[in-house]
């Protein structure tokens, strides 16, 4: 993962620009945002704003420049997931209007998959990502957002996960370059300057004739620290992976994991890459009709309701794990606190591990489901061999 | 405030005699005020009361919902289901502390041409003592 | 109508009267709360052995889905079902039966006097254990726990109204008192024409409860006035409900909401570019997903007369909205705008469903 990133630097479209932050990051952040809108090279931005109530962020699309200075681009806390954002403005045909968005690199990544799922719409759309320390417990923020802002501040000054940060942004190899058309980057920069590394021909072409200083000689220093930090995060990550390899193992682990669901699906909901407006777990093929249940209760003495609950969630799995961005919205959105995000991207790694995928690149390669090769997966081949031959020679 | 208000406000019509009363205000030469949209309905019973809140949610001043007078409904019972939606609606807004008098329901029928230009009139007056609708700027909703 | 009482607990005498319906072959299967052995979790379970009652709690003060809600969907398979439902569960179902959504012609009602139940996140992460000694002391007084729900502590409906059966639960929280079931219909006559105990014709007095009714109704009171405080006016309600993610988890619990496509999940609020672009000119900005406001009031017009104040809304929100005190308090005043009380009576129509030619005569 960590030379998937430097490769990725390393692609990036020409030189990188240097961003004077004098006014603070956020400050310059968004004064170059505007001026992108002023210039015309872009129509309307899509920024977080704090709600009224202040515990909390929202999504605001805008094209009025003088709303800006209320605008917080780096957001300490995720309660919408930017994926989904994306989805609701160009799930439809897409038109003249040219946005750019700044989100969390997990929330470009799942723009990108739901792309290739047909939901988002990335022509006239530019993308826009920032270094990311991770994001404060969504709980635990709307409880005490003051605070929250503070340990996230002292987050990013870091570069690193700590506090009540959520525990998938502890794994996270993907916290800095992904696949945008532009990267805000600033972890190991000392103050005063940020990198503003094109991503993309597009990318590229937005911040042209910005009049930012070209500047190589910051990469090397950034490229260091963030290598350094990857590397910190790949043991937390073998851990935390470990850990959850046991707890979930066999039925009993994943019965005694998901014993306090209560069915109520907010993970899926809250979940970026769950698109379906009606969910098959939900619909009449998936065997949750009364008379089905009721002798399902006749059979084995009683069942738990709601229905197919670790069915829901082993499906869910099946269905999504191989375009999971590991963003952990899941498990913030639990109310009895399940770690299905844990769960999750562990899942999801050994999956996408399968077929050699990885979720939120946008190289063309199209979802494994897709495609196939004629000759691929020598083990479940094997698999189906030797069960093929076992049942012939019991004829 | 050197512009003065001019109150826009959604109008959901039936067909059969609220918007026939108000093409008779038209056509008898009645004026009117010009904050009145007017969409027609087939029925006043088909405005979902979720049209009601679209309406006020997207920034209309005022809305206002026309149905024929009960007993008169040219589908016989239509209007008294929209009196009890309405009534529901209303009775949310006040709960919540909303302006519940954006929200007017007025059966007037097709040969009441006067009654629709003094309605429209008289609620255009009453929308300009509320002022502007403040979801007009709401970006939050 | 009779009663039979027995020398044990309510749990106990409640486990026993499961027990016998199985076994004596009166229902196919019975609906409890029940502790996951394993685990320690609740859980809501529908039991066709009684073997498998010793793990049924069924009168856990915990609800980690409105049973009421689940019981309705097994009703129209058409096989027999006692269920032990909380006053508000029993509501919803009478209030899902209206919308053919339910049947009760094969089902055993069995509802108890409740004390309110605990947030999921206390009976999720073991809490509620340490808490429970000190929660039945104070219902046992008569007094409201201070642990439970909200809506649970202004909830003026927790004597069950009209079901086959009810128990006093008050006595589970006096050790050594009886148990006491109260037979409302011939139902519950017919099927526990064979069950032990002692019977005589007592009726359930509800003024023995009357301490309780008035420190909920001062609750109520309370908890709806800081509702009104908070949430008055287009800026209240958007200090309320502005940090809302539209996840719709509090639709998705909600008993009442038993739509498979919610008006506002469907292509109604579906937009083109166009919606977004004339927004964008007319206001300079929107919020991403939209619409987050109207989902809010949208159900409040749609359901709120037939909330029963369950708070299984509240429960789920990630974000912490007082949904239940919102809903059921907006839910009392448009459902007294038709003499309505959800779930008192199922000759009572919904609402919406049917009208008077005069009435409501100071609008239009």
């Amino acid at each position: 993962m960590i030379s998937g990133e430097e490769d990725r630097m390393d692609a990036a479209a020409g030189t990188p620009y240097m961003l004077r932050v004098e006014n603070g990051p956020e400050g310059s952040v968004l004064e170059l945002l505007g001026h992108v809108i002023g210039s015309g090279k872009a129509d309307a931005l899509i920024l977080p704003f704090r709600v009224p109530s202040g515990d909390s962020f929202a999504w605001i699309l805008f094209s009025d420049v003088s709303l800006l200075k209320e605008a917080v681009p780096f957001p300490a806390t995720m309660p919408v997931q930017g994926g989904k954002a994306l989805r609701s403005l160009t799930r439809k045909e897409r038109g003249n209007l040219k946005v750019i968005a700044l989100m969390r690199p997990c929330e470009i990544r799942a723009g990108i998959e739901l792309s290739k799922l047909g939901q988002v719409n990335t022509e006239n759309l530019i993308l826009a990502s920032y270094d990311c320390p991770g994001a404060v417990k969504l709980e635990d923020y709307v409880s005490d957002p003051a605070s929250c802002d503070s340990s996230f501040s002292d987050m990013r000054s870091r570069g690193e996960p700590s506090g009540n940060v959520r525990s998938t942004c502890s794994t996270c190899m993907d916290f800095s370059m992904v696949d945008a058309d532009i990267h805000f980057g600033y972890f190991g920069i000392e103050d005063g300057r940020m990198l503003v590394v094109p991503g993309s021909p597009a990318g590229r072409a937005l911040l042209e004739d910005l009049n930012l200083e070209e500047e190589e000689g910051l990469l090397p220093q950034w490229k260091a620290e963030i290598s350094r930090l990857a590397e910190k995060r790949a043991a937390t990550r073998e851990e935390t992976f470990r850990e959850t390899e046991k707890r979930i193992s066999g039925f009993d682990g994943m019965l005694a994991t998901f014993s306090n669901c209560i069915g109520c699906h907010n993970c899926q909901s809250a979940c970026p890459i769950c698109y379906c407006r009606l969910c098959y777990f939900d619909s009449e093929v998936s065997g949750n009709d009364p008379e089905a249940l009721m002798t399902a209760a006749e059979k084995r003495g009683g069942i738990s309701l709601p229905p197919d609950r670790i069915m829901f969630h082993t499906g869910r799995l099946a269905h999504m794990s191989l375009s999971c961005v590991s963003c952990g919205q899941c498990s913030d959105a639990c109310p009895v606190s399940i770690p299905v995000a844990d769960v999750f991207s562990f899942v999801a790694e050994r999956t996408q591990r399968t077929f050699e995928y990885k979720a939120g690149k946008s190289d063309g390669e199209a979802l494994p489901l897709r495609r196939f090769l004629k000759t691929e997966l020598d083990g479940v081949h094997d698999m189906v061999k030797d069960a093929e031959s076992e049942a012939a020679s019991h004829e | 405030m050197n512009k003065e208000f001019v109150p826009r406000i959604t109008s959901f019509l039936c067909k059969w005699c609220s918007y026939t009363g108000a093409d008779l205000a038209g056509t008898s030469r009645l004026q009117y005020s010009t904050s009145i949209i007017p969409i027609q309905v087939m029925c006043s019973s088909r405005v979902d009361p979720v049209f009601l809140l679209k309406a006020f949610l997207s920034g209309s001043d005022g809305v206002l919902l026309g149905g024929c007078h009960p007993g008169d409904c040219h589908y016989e019972t239509g209007n008294y289901h929209t009196r009890r939606r309405f009534a529901i609606v209303k009775e949310v807004f006040e709960s919540l502390g909303l302006e519940s008098g954006r929200l007017k329901l007025s059966w007037i029928s097709a040969s009441e041409g006067p009654k629709f230009a003094r309605i429209a009139n008289e609620f255009t007056e009453e929308i300009k003592l509320l002022g502007e609708n403040p979801a007009r700027k709401s970006i939050f909703l | 109508m009779s009663s039979i009482s027995m020398e044990k607990s309510a749990s106990m005498g409640l486990k026993d009267l499961l027990g016998y319906l199985l076994d004596s072959d009166k229902v196919d299967s019975v609906l409890t709360m029940r502790r996951i052995p394993e685990t320690g979790a609740w859980d809501l379970a529908l039991i066709s052995d009684s073997g498998n009652l010793g793990e049924a709690e069924p009168l856990a003060p915990v609800m980690t889905v409105n049973a009421g809600k689940e019981l309705s969907s097994l009703s129209l398979s058409g096989k027999r079902i006692a269920a032990v439902l909380k006053p508000c569960e029993l509501r919803a179902l009478i209030e899902r039966v209206k919308r053919e959504q339910g049947s009760l012609e094969n089902v055993l009602t069995i509802s108890h006097t409740c004390s309110g139940v605990f947030p999921l996140e206390q009976a999720a992460d073991g809490s509620m254990d340490e808490l429970l000694p000190k929660y039945e002391k104070v219902s046992s007084m008569g007094e409201i726990p201070s642990s439970v729900r909200d809506t649970c502590k202004a909830c003026q409906h927790f004597i069950p109204m009209d079901s086959d059966i009810l128990l006093s639960a008050a006595a589970t929280q006096r050790p050594g008192e009886g148990c006491v079931l109260y037979l409302g219909s011939e139902k519950a006559e017919e099927a526990l024409k064979e069950f032990k105990g002692n019977r005589d014709d007592r009726v359930f007095d509800p003024s023995s409860l009357d301490r309780t009714a008035a420190a909920r109704k001062k609750e109520r009171d309370r908890l709806f006035t800081s509702m009104e405080n908070d949430c008055s006016g287009l800026d209240g309600l958007l200090n309320v409900f502005g940090k809302c993610v539209g996840c719709h988890g509090c639709s998705r619990v909600c008993p009442i909401c038993y739509c498979a496509l919610c008006d506002f999940e469907s292509m109604n609020f579906d937009y083109n570019l166009p919606y977004f672009e004339e927004h964008l000119s007319r206001k300079g900005a929107l919020r991403l997903p939209a619409d987050t406001v109207m989902f809010h009031l949208g159900r409040l017009t749609h359901m709120s007369f037939s909330c029963v104040g369950c708070g299984m809304c509240s429960d789920v929100c990630p974000v912490g909205i007082p949904v239940a005190a919102v809903f059921s308090r907006t839910g009392e005043r448009t459902a007294s705008l038709f003499d309505y009380v959800p779930g008192r009576s199922l000759k009572e129509e919904i609402p919406v469903m049917v009208f008077k030619e005069e009435e409501f005569s100071d609008l239009g």
